[in-house]
């Protein structure tokens, strides 16, 4: 039966593949806007009917927009994501060389972001109503509305302008040449504004959902019988709660691991960080239809590997989904 | 001992750029690709940078003259069509080959075949160019061009004929990583989103290049790249500092502040081909509400020069004597009132005869805080004497596809009125009166509002042949006249340039008038 799942749920994301792949492909041409002058620099203005042409059948946009569909399928299914118009670099070499620099700002932000919130959460609930569950409910609640690009500006004027602490922009120290271990550092050393700010931003989500999945568990029937049993408060709040109240926190985890390579647009803007969210907003800006397409492809991939990676793993953390199949 | 171990300590702690002095840091705005003729992006600093690593023949000096730079000796034939040109002895590319007047030749050849919006249209009125020998070169041209020495000559880098001979596709140019130039600098290293590096390059021709190295990294927002120069890990900065800014960095130890008239401009661009806005009175009535003064204190903080109905800079060699707008709003009433346009219905809008109120789209670009606040005050100020004007903001490019569809003039236009601007390089040649004015969409090429005037067309024909600067003068004050007379555009007004370095890093920096101090002339004299 279990080749039966698997095929289903195959076909299911194959589909969900090509729609996201056309889709990939439609909206980018669909924005007002012409690439023209990200294809031929500014003086586009000044060529003539017949120069606009020879651009044109240059990067193959004069093809009527199916054959355009056809050929782009084609070119993905061997792999190949063309050339920006932007950079005149190949795709695939622009999105690996962002990609590691997202991974490792997004990737980690989002472990110290669910660990952070699953501590802090199961705190609050513990002591639900209490001055540190209102405190935190309060504080949390500031910090989701805090506009991250604000938080940023904050943290660049106060420990890298002010006091001098970090670096105000990039991922390393540019021309310095480092390599080794100094280069670690200096990674290390730019990582860490950045990387506070999007952690900053992304506990509070984590910490409401932990601390309102713990509270619904914490009023079930069988946490009652525990206490009437006269089990220890912590092996009830450990062993009972917590692991089933974890399961909304690993969906939310799974879901975004999947986001992780669309990157974190705003704060790598702000500290000038070369990772995938800036390279997307920029491509939009500059209408780059093979960036977009091979961003956005990139994204729905992982979207849907993570996707495979829950339906895979949520059987194992939840036995109640392996009795129902 | 412990002196040793503190030292140790200490050198591990700084940030290691700081250790090298002769390392200069100029902070970029975006992308700029490999940095080659084909591959760099924008026109402002882009260019600017290129041309530190390839060379043109002649490069703009501090005042927009185009000197000579690759070029020893220049003669120019009595009809004006033929430039025989010298190029100066000893020239090498990075590699170590030769350049000669083959690789000239060969780079127009190439502009001719490989389109670059930029370099392609110089070679128009190309009829051929010679090399009879290495050292000399012959262009020969269709027709007498007054912009030859300065937007051709001056402009088009020269490319190493060995390198380039078989990238043969405009794709394949654009994806070309080479950057072997003949330029003060080789570039080192490309971090693609993060920084260039270039070094000296130790036998350039013109003689000793002042830094040794010039670190370039991309800093995408602006407040943050000048935060980045105040706590001193950039030295410099392509961007121009924002009026908020300037008394703050003025105070500021060891910061500089260089300020000059600035190039570029913020207009008030009217669509000549509207029902309404055709006619040259709503338009004048328009402007005279508009009070430019009040705009350049509050948007600009005083940093900025009133706008002259010609077009042109009062600063620009070109600039028309004595050309003044001069309005009021009562003026605008009285004019408005003149031409038929009364509120009938009183709803505080006027209306034209037929009846179709004066209510038009302002539009302007979601980028640009200082045209956006513009385009409220043309709002209030409009209100005042009875026309109503709704602001849209958008992104560039949605704007630009209403305004100007695909960059190309011919395609007609969809808009009433924006805020728009031009560059600095616009101002600094006297033809830009033809490519803005002129009514063939293909000679006016940045004629985006639809303008018409024959007797504005004929000028203009009569100017791009002349090569007589005197004569350049008198043609480009007639064509002012009459652009003030019909105000197919309201020029707001020209924000000055306003540039801040580190003094301790690096003090030399020449500042182009009207530009800034992005120029070759910041690292290398003139050749002799």
């Amino acid at each position: 039966m279990l080749w039966r799942f698997f095929a289903a749920k195959g076909v299911q994301y194959a589909l969900v593949l090509l729609f996201a792949v056309t889709l990939n492909f439609a909206l980018p041409r669909m924005m007002p806007g012409s690439p023209l002058v990200f294809l031929a620099g500014e003086d586009v203005g000044f060529m003539t009917e017949a120069q606009r042409a020879q651009l044109y059948s240059a990067f193959g946009l004069d093809r009527p927009v199916w054959r355009q569909y056809a050929i782009y399928l084609g070119n993905l299914a061997r792999g190949d994501l063309g050339h920006s118009f932007q950079q005149g670099r190949p795709v695939v070499e622009i999105i690996l060389s962002r990609l590691r620099w997202t991974v490792l700002l997004v990737g980690i932000s989002l472990l110290l972001a669910t660990l952070i919130g699953i501590a802090w959460g199961t705190a609050a609930a513990w002591r639900r109503g209490r001055p540190l569950d209102l405190a935190s409910l309060g504080g949390a609640m500031l910090l989701e509305s805090t506009p991250s690009f604000w938080l940023a500006m904050i943290f660049i004027a106060v420990f890298a302008a002010g006091r001098g602490w970090f670096p105000v922009f990039g991922a390393m120290t540019p021309g310095a040449g480092l390599s080794g271990p100094a280069w670690i550092f200096d990674v290390a050393w730019h990582l860490v504004l950045p990387l506070a700010t999007l952690t900053l931003v992304t506990i509070p989500g984590m910490f409401l959902i932990m601390r309102y999945s713990l509270l619904t568990v914490l009023g079930e029937q069988y946490i009652s019988t525990a206490r009437s049993k006269g089990v220890a408060e912590r092996r009830i709040m450990f062993r009972h709660a917590m692991r089933n109240a974890l399961l909304p926190v690993s969906t939310v985890f799974m879901l975004n691991l999947g986001y992780i390579v669309s990157g974190a647009t705003v704060i790598e803007t702000v500290f000038s960080y070369p990772g995938l969210g800036r390279l997307l907003f920029e491509a939009v800006l500059a209408r780059d239809y093979p960036v977009l397409q091979g961003t956005f492809f990139i994204v729905t991939v992982s979207v849907i590997l993570a996707n495979i990676a829950a339906d895979l793993v949520y059987p194992l953390i939840d036995p109640r989904v392996r009795h129902a199949r | 001992m412990s002196l040793l171990i503190y030292l140790v300590v200490v050198s591990l702690l700084l940030p290691p750029a700081n250790a090298q002095s002769s390392t200069v840091r100029l902070a970029l705005t975006r992308d700029e690709g490999w940095l080659n003729p084909y591959t760099y992006q924008s026109g402002y600093p882009g260019w600017n940078i290129m041309t530190l690593v390839y060379d043109p023949l002649f490069y703009p000096d501090l005042n927009n003259e185009p000197i000579p730079w690759l070029v020893r000796d220049t003669r120019v034939s009595t009809d004006g069509r033929t430039w025989t040109l010298t190029l100066r002895p000893n020239i090498r590319w990075h590699d170590g080959r030769p350049l000669t007047s083959e690789d000239v030749k060969f780079t127009f050849e190439y502009a001719a075949k490989v389109t670059h919006s930029r370099w392609t249209p110089t070679t128009r009125n190309l009829d051929g160019v010679d090399a009879p020998n290495p050292q000399t070169v012959i262009f020969r041209l269709k027709q007498p061009d007054a912009g030859f020495r300065l937007r051709t000559l001056a402009d088009v880098p020269i490319l190493p004929k060995h390198v380039w001979e078989p990238v043969t596709t405009v794709a394949a140019a654009r994806a070309f990583r080479n950057t072997v130039g003949s330029g003060p600098f080789r570039v080192e290293e490309v971090q693609d989103g993060q920084f260039y590096r270039l070094s000296a390059n130790p036998q350039y021709f013109a003689g000793p290049v002042k830094v040794r190295e010039v670190v370039l990294p991309i800093i995408r927002d602006a407040t943050v790249s000048f935060t980045a120069l105040q706590a001193g890990q950039i030295d410099a900065n392509a961007r121009t500092l924002s009026p908020e800014l300037v008394a703050q960095f003025e105070k500021a130890a060891g910061i500089k502040v260089v300020r000059g008239a600035g190039f570029a401009s913020t207009i008030l661009q009217f669509n000549v081909e509207h029902p309404l806005l055709k006619d040259a009175r709503l338009r004048r009535a328009i402007a005279g509400a508009i009070n430019t003064t009040l705009m350049v204190r509050l948007l600009m903080l005083g940093y900025a020069v009133v706008g002259s109905p010609g077009y042109l800079h009062p600063d620009s060699p070109f600039y028309a004597q004595g050309l003044k707008f001069e309005g009021s709003k009562a003026k605008s009433v009285a004019l408005l009132n003149e031409a038929g346009y009364l509120d009938r219905n009183r709803d505080g809008i006027r209306e034209a005869q037929d009846g179709t109120p004066l209510q038009f789209t302002l539009l302007t670009l979601a980028g640009n805080p200082v045209r956006i606040r513009g385009a409220e005050l043309i709002r209030t100020a409009l209100k005042d004497v009875g026309i109503g004007v709704n602001i849209r903001v958008a992104e560039d490019a949605a704007i630009i596809d209403q305004v100007w569809p695909e960059f190309d003039v011919c395609k007609g236009r969809r808009f009433d009125m924006a805020v728009f601007g031009w560059s600095a390089p616009v101002m600094s040649r006297p033809t830009a009166l033809v490519d803005l004015f002129h009514s063939n969409c293909q000679i006016g090429a940045i004629n985006i509002g639809g303008y018409k005037n024959p007797q504005l067309d004929r000028l203009g024909e009569q100017l791009v042949v002349t090569v007589d600067p005197a004569s350049q003068k008198q043609l480009a004050a007639e064509m002012q006249k009459i652009v003030a007379q019909d105000l197919p555009i309201h020029v707001l007004f020209y924000p000055d340039t306003i540039m801040a370095y580190r003094q301790s890093a690096y003090g030399r920096w020449a500042f182009q008038k009207g530009q800034g101090y992005v120029t070759k002339l910041s690292f290398v004299d003139p050749p002799k």
